[in-house]
């Protein structure tokens, strides 16, 4: 709905301009008797709820940090990561601040180098926009040149949580539930697909990176500014993220070791170290072993993502033929 | 005194090999095999490359930054090979028959950057090192020696373990 702020867009705001704007998204009693306008945005520790920071011309109203399950990758605040009200429109916003982290992880025994890059996110954004698979968003340079995102707001949870809300018994799922799932497992790893083709990594892909927006009703893809150091193939720990999610989708959960010894004892003595994950050798990846009405061709496409894999999806391409492959099975 | 046209016909006749090297341990072995194979052989002469792959800018804060570590990985590559030149003119190959590349290049995989020099430099045979990694490490990593045995075309890999 169009409103008398659409149009705004300037450098320099008054206090009472800005409260004035406020008054039309907030009850007056939220409103803030005197207001910090912040246009460096360099150190983010200082940007605080119910700060206004102008980006590109707009002002927005800064709320809490973003946490864990969202934007982020632990339990953690992360001040660099904002929810914000964009002041013109009243619209909701994810507002990321430049926070160039450098860390190394070892993955399954494997050291990798990981950055978070605003450059990435902002490229990625600039290149899936209008994409119905990823959050949308743009980035501005604040006045020092910081490359700030400001992201749209998904209202929503993420898949993790709707799979596990949706059937009480697995064998329910997977004949009600899992195939209207997988085909959107397709679409989204698609949309990977899209972003490889044009030379770009997710970075960090994972079941809780993609929301499910419930006033649109579809997943999107979170969060790119993750990238990591590759080696030969650049696409690989990408291809390892997707096959987790899948394998995490299909068994309606991942099935660990522990969770066979403590509630079937006597399927686990049939599960080899084969049959585990690749990297996570306490998750089981070849499911057919526990459910064994999960169809060939699923299970085919699993043991990719297992100890005893022989061949690798080197990319999304032939992933993606198995997957459409796998679809026919399940409809 | 051999006229510089009869240089430049051996040089098209002789079989032109590319070793590809970084500062692995195995690379190394690749080196060593071609001077104990190939050194003192008429018929031979070879392209000592290195790949130095054009970091993404998101592995940066700066430019500068990023500059400085392609000056850094270029010259250490340079210094590399002029070593194993000198290694291998040492087994018997002539000066003129070691010559060297350090590639910088924006370079998704290394394999396909190698059989890309392979194939500009017109080079029947490339030796290489193979690091002899896990399945897990192949799986989330890739393998730059098994790329260029699957995707390499006309052309030999002599894979050095």
């Amino acid at each position: 709905m169009a409103n008398k702020h659409d149009n705004i867009r300037k450098e320099e705001y008054t206090e009472e301009e800005l409260r004035g704007m406020m008054l039309s998204w907030l009850p007056p009693s939220r409103v803030p008797e005197s207001v910090r306008i912040i246009t460096d945005t360099s150190n983010f520790h200082m940007v605080d709820f119910d700060d206004v920071v102008i980006l590109g011309g707009r002002p927005y109203l800064i709320r809490h940090c973003e946490r864990e399950g969202r934007f982020t990758i632990d339990e953690q605040p992360k001040f660099w990561v904002k929810r914000a009200i964009d002041l013109t429109d009243g619209s909701k916003k994810v507002i990321k601040m430049v926070f160039h982290e450098k860390f190394t992880t070892s993955v399954g025994g494997l050291t990798f180098k990981f950055f978070r890059s605003p450059k990435k996110e902002a490229r990625i954004l600039d290149l899936v926009r209008g994409h119905p698979k990823f959050m949308q968003g743009f980035s501005v340079k604040d006045t020092e040149g910081n490359i700030v995102r400001i992201i749209d707001y998904i209202p929503g949870s993420t898949i993790d949580n709707r799979i596990e809300a949706q059937a009480k018994g697995h064998k329910e799922y997977y004949y009600n539930h899992f195939p209207d799932i997988f085909s959107e497992f397709i679409s989204l790893v698609e949309a990977i697909k899209f972003l490889h083709d044009n030379g770009e990594k997710h970075g960090d892909i994972r079941r809780d990176h993609i929301i499910y927006g419930s006033s649109e009703g579809m997943y999107r893809w979170i969060d790119f500014d993750y990238n990591y150091w590759h080696q030969e193939n650049m696409f690989s720990y990408d291809i390892f993220g997707l096959g987790n999610v899948l394998i995490y989708l299909a068994g309606q959960g991942n099935v660990t070791a522990w969770h066979l010894k403590e509630n079937a004892p006597s399927v686990l003595e049939k599960i080899g170290q084969d049959d585990m994950n690749i990297v996570f050798r306490h998750r089981v990846a070849n499911l057919q072993k526990i459910y064994p009405y999960i169809s060939d061709q699923l299970a085919f496409v699993l043991k990719h993502f297992s100890g005893g894999v022989d061949t690798f999806y080197s990319d999304t391409g032939e992933f993606l033929d198995n997957l459409y492959e796998t679809q026919k099975d399940l409809i | 005194m051999q006229s510089d046209s009869g240089k430049q016909a051996d040089q098209t006749k002789d079989r032109h090999i590319l070793v590809a090297l970084d500062r692995s341990e195995n690379a190394k072995k690749a080196a060593l095999y071609v001077a104990d194979f190939l050194g003192g052989m008429p018929g031979f002469r070879v392209t000592l490359l290195s790949i130095v792959p054009e970091p993404s800018e998101d592995y940066f804060e700066t430019g500068e930054q990023r500059k400085a570590w392609i000056e850094e990985e270029s010259s250490g590559a340079e210094k590399l090979l002029r070593n194993y030149r000198e290694m291998l003119i040492q087994s018997g190959f002539s000066e003129d028959k070691v010559r060297m590349k350090v590639d910088v290049k924006n370079c998704p995989s290394i394999a396909d950057c190698i059989l890309d020099d392979q194939k500009k430099l017109g080079c029947c045979t490339i030796v290489m090192g193979r690091r002899g990694i896990s399945k897990k490490e192949e799986f989330l990593c890739g393998s730059t020696s098994s790329t260029v045995l699957h995707c390499g075309k006309n052309c030999a890999v002599w894979v050095i373990e």
